[in-house]
């Protein structure tokens, strides 16, 4: 009975939070994603996008989703010095967002390299990986048939996990709210080996 | 009613005052940053005792900047000043490798204040024009900020002596409390 009563106030006074990392490299659009979530699910303004400088240390974005979780987002720095620090993110967290800039083809081999390298990581074995095809309002870019065939080769290496690729214009919004939905279906999916923090309200 | 009020007022102006503590240890250039921000010159100071508060209008932000004395002595009041901090420019003499794990320690445990929990965290690497100055790679790592999880952060490398980096950091300080980045 006393388990009852706790677990039945937990589920009304305590949140599951999840934890996920926004990668990529430097100018594929990490932050102005984190923006454009913030304004879709949270409807505060974000920062206008001419105003995003740079990363080089964290950005935060806390979000609460639809189905009553939360979700932390962490976008960090892709300059190629600051790749090092994404290792130290990867314990905690519960999915990776892998953004690409779909209209920089000269430096796509590096791409694929970094994405190689993130996703042959054993901490975060099994972990849910999200790649996301960005700057689709540009005429010129990728499209994701081409960006799939350009990764098919290191795609063997994520495994069982959950994975998708899909297209977004982190810009315009499109395609964002059809990306997170996945996310948030593939947290809950991985519940067993990622659980969630439990935080109270 | 009258906060109601005023906060009404603010919002209709536009303005909004926010609130920012500068801390470090002593000798970092926390004084000589703050005059940097507020008159744009390099100003010659001696050790703070107790602090020195300026508003900074910068890109129709008003910043009530607190500088705090940093010498071992009157860093234990640094605490006083927490309460509805937005952000903390934190920062680090970048030629000063002998001390700069007791500038960790004291970030970090300032860090664990729960009055501080929502503050964003602005490093700054100052003092680059020095030579073996620490690049801003290095002074990240040896304060350990990648073990920040739940916090906005950010690290500059500036001068303020020469005025490099300043405007940045500050650029990127507006973004984050108008933002609402945290």
């Amino acid at each position: 009975m006393y388990t009852l009563l706790s677990g039945l106030y937990k589920q009304y006074t305590q949140k599951e939070e999840y934890y996920v990392i926004i990668l990529g490299l430097d100018n594929a659009g990490k932050t102005t994603l984190l923006e454009k979530i913030k304004s879709i699910y949270m409807g505060v303004a974000g920062l206008p996008p001419e105003k995003i400088a740079p990363t080089v240390g964290l950005n935060i974005g806390k979000v609460d989703m639809p189905n009553n979780s939360r979700v932390n987002f962490w976008d960090l720095g892709g300059q190629r010095e600051l790749h090092s620090i994404w290792e130290k993110y990867y314990t905690e967290c519960h999915a990776i967002v892998f953004v690409v800039d779909s209209t920089d083809s000269e430096r796509i081999e590096e791409v694929k390299d970094t994405f190689d390298r993130v996703i042959s990581n054993d901490i975060i074995e099994g972990v849910p990986v999200l790649m996301l095809a960005n700057k689709q309002d540009h005429a010129e870019a990728l499209k994701v048939h081409d960006i799939k065939e350009l990764f098919n080769p290191i795609a063997v290496k994520l495994g069982a996990r959950d994975s998708k690729v899909l297209p977004v214009s982190a810009l315009a919004g499109d395609g964002v709210r059809e990306a997170i939905d996945w996310l948030c279906t593939r947290l809950e999916r991985n519940k067993t080996n990622r659980p969630p923090v439990f935080r109270n309200r | 009613m009258g906060g109601l009020f005023s906060r009404l007022l603010s919002r209709l102006w536009g303005s909004k005052e926010v609130r920012i503590l500068i801390l470090g240890l002593d000798g970092a250039g926390k004084t000589t940053i703050l005059y940097r921000f507020q008159i744009g010159e390099v100003v010659t100071t001696i050790p703070t005792v107790g602090f020195n508060v300026e508003t900074v209008t910068y890109k129709n932000i008003k910043f009530q900047v607190w500088d705090l004395g940093g010498q071992t002595s009157i860093r234990p009041y640094w605490r006083c000043y927490y309460a509805n901090t937005d952000a903390i420019i934190y920062v680090v003499d970048s030629a000063d490798r002998d001390r700069v794990s007791t500038s960790k320690e004291e970030l970090m445990a300032m860090l664990e204040e729960e009055e501080l929990r929502d503050a964003a965290l602005l490093v700054l690497a100052n003092k680059q024009d020095q030579e073996g100055a620490m690049s801003h790679t290095e002074v990240s790592d040896a304060l350990g900020l990648t073990m920040l999880k739940n916090r906005t952060w950010t690290i500059y490398k500036c001068s303020a002596k020469t005025g490099e980096g300043l405007t940045d950091s500050l650029d990127w300080l507006v973004n984050v409390v108008s933002g609402g980045a945290k």
